[in-house]
Parts: structure tokens; C-alpha cells; sequence
């Protein structure tokens, strides 16, 4: 058994002709919080998906411990990763339990349909992200932080040892967004999960990270603990960005305090992948 | 969730209302059968003319209107479903019209100067089929990249029905005068003159594929998510749509194929026994089927009795009143996109 709970190796993948992933690759270490960040369009959502096997790779390979994901099938994946996407959809009328009890389909089967196990894990998910007074509500009537916060019930309801996160803070207010990312970090403490988030806000990316991915065009840029990436050279290599790091007085990790876009950088038309 | 606990309650409600309406689509026509008596023909004891009219002019027709009712509202349901669009509809999709374009080619093709099909009967559910599958896969074609947008593929959906239409009239234009007249009997969607044989055909049809509809069910909840969210819980569902909308075809030519292009019921039934139901998949399934079973006999009836002695199909009376259904739906949407 290795350490690394998942291996990207050399992935390459496009939409088209335009190659996002460029022969990168990865180690992704077991019961960590990996958090890649780079600039818009930079790949670090496709290589999310390409995780999940959303995507089919144009080559290289994806490995879950030792096992090649385009090997697995639908229901094993999602038994081993659960994934919440920037802007997940449901019906409005669905109620929340409804939802949450949708993490259970990988674990069902035709003959056995719903079990206590399944509803075991859906009562410890609600009460994990505190949503567990909703469960009657419909979600058109749920405010953003808690809407998400029902999605990530749904996720945690999925019972997957490794979870991703594409995003999972945009949109919420700042109460929110902190119960939300404490929450994540909590899972992984108590209960060893490989966490995989994608984050562009650098500080929160800091702060949660147990290692940090800048991802550059397609490529792994650098990657480590916060403490070694986040200086003033790497964030302007990688961002283009003038920045001040100074260390987090509160929790001691590194801070960036952006200044300005370096002069020499041209703006152009970027696509947010 | 307040509504699917009422589930338990209605759907025997329903069930009941239904058996009764089709006891009174055999007790009314030209000669009024009291109910009793045809209770007493069903189980063996009437007298030799009401058995005639029960079991051979009766019978046929509301059992038709049941199975084909029933089949159209269970396509419906599917692709109300799997298009997370309450406007998707067999007719929307063009699924009605192809097979009813199937089913005039087959007319014009196989039949010879004495106005007789040189091929089995059997063969027109067939023939609906793939007039149904082909109009689906050429909405999915045409919708290409966009077949994920529902409001594409209902937009295409509407596109090749209208052109299945044009292709269905023109056929029957230059085709041979007697065949017309049956086929836009049928088009109509008529469920009187059918016989006990024909209704074997679509038994036999309907039987695996409700099997596979029920064995479809599970996967329908995971299916109400967006396709990221529906995949990472581990449910294909690009494979599964297409499979559903296979399915839904299937269904519709079974229905359609005898009884004819009976309008709107696959609309209405389905987004019916939602609203009353809610969204519970088993209840859900059981409702449109019990509703569109309903709702074909009710027009059959209401042709029977209020037309006679002209025989207007029953087609007409489920356009008439599901037209303006579709539009309100429409229009609410409408209001509520905007």
C-alpha cells in the first residue's frame, strides 16, 4: 500500500483541439486535504473531473491506489469519490431528504433497494452539516448556504473515502463559507478522508491546505506545504500578480496580500474551464 | 412530501374511479347495457345479444383505450422525467408522428388493389416502432451536443413531428383512396373497431416493456440531477437517457399502434399525477398509467355519447382539451423563466 491515495500520471486532455491537461501529473497523498489552485482556465477543475473520470483522458492514466479508474465501474467509482460540482441542479420541489438520500444510489442494488445502513448514512450526513431540521423542505425554498450545505450532505451521504470539491465556498457569505471549509477539515481529521479541493481564494486555500497544487497552463507549477509556496516570487510566476506574504496571525499560516497585476503581464481573453 | 403521503389513499381512490369508468364505457352506446347485466356477462351468465355487444363491439374498445392510455402516459412520464421538463411529451417529441408516419408507410407499402394487407396485421405495431425510434433518433441527432438542453430537444421534438406530419399527409394524398380514409381514421387516434386479436398484439408488446420500465425506476431519482451530479453518484446518465427515450418510444408505438395517434394524453397524464402524487417514481408510474387509462377510455366515452351516431374518434376530444393544457403549461413556464 502506497501513500498516495490517488496518481494522475502524465494526463493529457482537451475540449477539441485545445489541450487543458497537459501531461501532468500527480500524487495525491491518503487522508490529506490537497487543494489546487491557479489562475482561471488553468485546468484545476477539468483535472478535478478527469479525477472523477468525468472526463476521458487523450492519454496518461488515473490511479486509485493501484487500480486504473477506466477500469472500474460506474457505481465502484462513486463508491470510492464523491464530487460536488460548481453548480449542481435538482429539482426545485425535490425535498432535501430526497436529495441527500440520492448519495445511497452507488451503494443500492436491485435487490436490495434501501437499506438501514442507507439510512444510518444519511441521518449522520444531514446531522454533520447541521441540515438535518430541513429534511422536509423543498429546495426551492432553501437560501444558498444552506442549499449547499445540502449538497455537501448528499456527497458526505456517499460514504466515499476520497471527496472533491470544485469551488464549494463560491456564492456563500463569509459565516458560511468558513462553516463550510471547517466542516471539510473536520471530515478529514476525524475520519481520514482524502480531501480534494479546488479553491481560488489563496488565503482560505492556505489556511485548509495540508498541500497546496499551483496549477499553470495545464502543469503542475509547484507543489508542497503552504509554508514553502506561498512566496511573493511563486504567486507572481503563477498569478501574475505583485502580493506581500505575511504569516496568518491568527493560524500561523502564510497570507498573501495582493498589490497589483504585474506591469508586464497582458491581459487576455481567459475561459474559465 | 406531504403529497406522496397521500399516495396510499389516492391511488385506490384512483383505481377505483377507473374501474368504474370503464364499467360505463361498456354499459353506454346506442343501447343502454345496465351495469348488473354487464357484470353478468363478464362472468359468463348474460344473454346472447348483450354478450354480443359486450364482449365483441364493448369490451375491445375500452380495453384498447386502457392499454394504449395507459402506454402513451407511461412514455410521457419517462420523458417528463428524464428531460426534467414537464412540457416533454410522446407528441412533443415527434414520437406520435413518427409512428404514425410508420404506420401509413406501412399501409401504402403492403397493401394490394383489394384494399388487403399482404402482411399480418402484427406487423403494424412494427411498423409504429420504427417510425417511433426513428423520430426519436433524429431528434437526438439534430439536437447534436445540445440533446442535454431540454428546450433544444423539445424545440427539434416539435421540428420533426411537424415534419413527420407534412410526410404523413402527403402520403396520404397520393396514396390509394380507401387506405386514406382508414389511415386518417387513425391518425385521429379511434379506438373503435378493434379486435380481440389486435389487442393480443399489444398485450404481448406492453408486457416487457412495463417489465423494463419498473426495472428503469431506480434509476429515475438519481436521473433528476444535473449530469455531473447524476454521474458522480454513479448513474451513466447520457447511456440512460438515451435508453429511457428508447423505452418511451417503445411504449408509444405499443399504444399508438392500433389505436392511433391519440393526442396529449402522454402530456397531461404524467404531469396530472405528479401534481397529486408527487414525486415519488412507483406511485408515479402507477398514476399516469391509471390516468391515461382514464382519460382515453372518458373521451371514448364522451364520443360515444355525444356524437352518436357518427363515430368521431376519441383523439379529438383528448387534443381539444389537452391543447390548451399544453399551452397554459407553456405560458406558466413561461412566467416563471422570466
Amino acid at each position: 500500500m502506497t501513500d498516495n491515495r490517488i496518481t494522475v500520471d502524465a494526463l493529457t486532455l482537451g475540449y477539441g483541439k485545445q489541450t487543458v491537461l497537459n501531461a501532468l501529473s500527480l500524487p495525491i497523498a491518503r487522508g490529506k486535504v490537497t487543494v489546487l489552485a491557479g489562475p482561471n482556465g488553468c485546468g484545476k477543475s477539468t483535472l478535478l473531473r478527469a479525477i472523477r473520470r468525468l472526463h476521458r483522458p487523450a492519454s496518461g492514466r488515473i490511479l486509485l491506489e493501484e487500480i486504473d479508474i477506466a477500469k472500474l465501474g460506474h457505481k465502484d467509482m462513486a463508491r470510492q469519490i464523491g464530487l460536488l460540482t460548481q453548480s449542481p441542479s435538482a429539482p426545485e420541489d425535490m425535498t432535501v431528504e430526497e436529495l441527500v438520500r440520492l448519495g445511497r444510489y452507488p451503494h443500492q442494488t436491485l435487490l436490495q433497494p434501501w437499506s438501514a445502513e442507507d439510512g444510518r448514512a444519511i441521518d449522520k450526513a444531514m446531522a454533520g452539516t447541521g441540515v438535518a431540521h430541513l429534511r422536509e423542505r423543498a429546495l426551492g425554498s432553501l437560501s444558498g448556504g444552506q442549499l449547499q450545505r445540502v449538497w455537501i450532505a448528499m456527497v458526505l451521504a456517499q460514504e466515499s473515502d476520497i471527496i472533491c470539491l470544485d469551488e464549494p465556498v463560491n456564492h456563500l457569505d463569509m459565516a458560511h463559507q468558513i462553516d463550510c471549509l471547517n466542516l471539510v477539515s473536520q471530515l478529514n481529521a476525524e475520519f481520514g478522508r482524502t480531501v480534494v479541493l479546488v479553491l481560488h481564494d489563496l488565503n482560505l486555500a492556505a489556511r485548509h491546505a495540508d498541500r497546496l497544487v499551483f496549477i499553470k497552463d495545464g502543469r503542475v507549477e509547484a507543489a508542497g506545504t503552504p509554508e514553502t509556496l506561498m512566496h511573493e516570487d511563486m504567486i507572481r510566476n503563477v498569478f501574475g500578480v505583485h502580493s506581500k506574504v505575511i504569516t496568518d496571525p491568527v493560524h500561523g499560516r502564510p497570507m498573501c496580500i495582493p498589490i497589483g497585476t504585474a506591469p508586464w503581464r497582458k491581459m487576455v481573453p481567459v475561459s474559465d474551464t | 412530501m406531504t403529497r406522496a403521503r397521500t399516495a396510499p389513499v389516492l391511488i385506490p381512490a384512483l383505481l377505483a374511479a377507473a374501474t368504474l369508468l370503464a364499467l360505463a364505457g361498456v354499459a353506454f352506446g346506442s343501447t343502454w347495457i345496465p351495469i348488473e347485466n354487464v357484470a353478468m356477462v363478464l362472468v359468463g351468465l348474460g344473454d346472447a345479444t348483450q354478450s354480443l355487444i359486450v364482449l365483441q363491439l364493448r369490451l375491445p374498445r375500452v380495453v384498447i383505450a386502457i392499454l394504449a392510455g395507459g402506454a402513451v402516459a407511461l412514455a410521457g412520464y419517462l420523458l417528463q422525467r428524464v428531460t426534467r421538463n414537464e412540457l416533454a411529451s410522446p407528441s412533443v417529441l415527434g414520437v406520435v408522428d413518427g409512428a404514425a408516419l410508420g404506420v401509413v408507410i406501412f399501409l401504402a407499402a403492403f397493401s394490394n388493389e383489394s384494399n388487403a394487407l399482404i402482411l399480418p396485421i402484427a406487423f403494424q405495431p412494427l411498423a409504429a416502432a420504427i417510425g417511433a425510434l426513428a423520430a426519436i433518433a433524429l431528434v437526438f441527432v439534430l439536437a447534436g451536443q445540445q440533446a442535454a438542453s431540454a428546450i433544444r430537444l423539445l424545440l427539434f421534438g416539435i421540428a420533426v413531428a411537424a415534419v413527420a406530419k407534412a410526410l404523413t399527409t402527403v402520403l396520404m394524398l397520393i396514396g390509394p383512396i380507401y387506405r386514406t380514409n382508414q389511415a386518417a381514421r387513425w391518425i385521429a387516434g379511434a379506438v373503435n373497431e378493434i379486435s380481440w386479436s389486435e389487442i393480443v398484439i399489444v398485450a404481448a408488446a406492453l408486457v416487457p416493456l412495463v417489465i423494463l420500465t419498473v426495472a428503469a425506476a431506480r434509476k429515475l431519482p438519481p436521473a433528476d440531477l444535473d449530469e455531473i451530479s447524476a454521474r458522480s453518484v454513479g448513474l451513466d446518465l447520457p447511456v440512460f437517457r438515451i435508453l429511457i427515450f428508447i423505452l418511451a418510444a417503445l411504449l408509444t408505438a405499443a399504444g399508438v399502434a392500433f389505436a392511433g395517434g391519440i393526442g396529449f394524453v402522454g402530456l397531461m397524464a404524467p404531469h396530472l399525477a405528479r401534481l397529486a402524487l408527487g414525486r415519488g417514481v412507483y406511485t408515479g408510474l402507477i398514476g399516469s398509467f391509471v390516468l391515461g387509462a382514464m382519460m382515453l377510455v372518458g373521451a371514448d366515452l364522451i364520443v360515444r355519447v355525444a356524437f352518436a351516431p357518427v363515430e368521431v374518434p376519441a383523439g379529438t376530444v383528448t387534443a381539444i382539451i389537452g391543447a390548451p393544457y399544453f399551452l397554459f403549461l407553456l405560458m406558466r413556464k413561461q412566467r416563471n423563466d422570466g
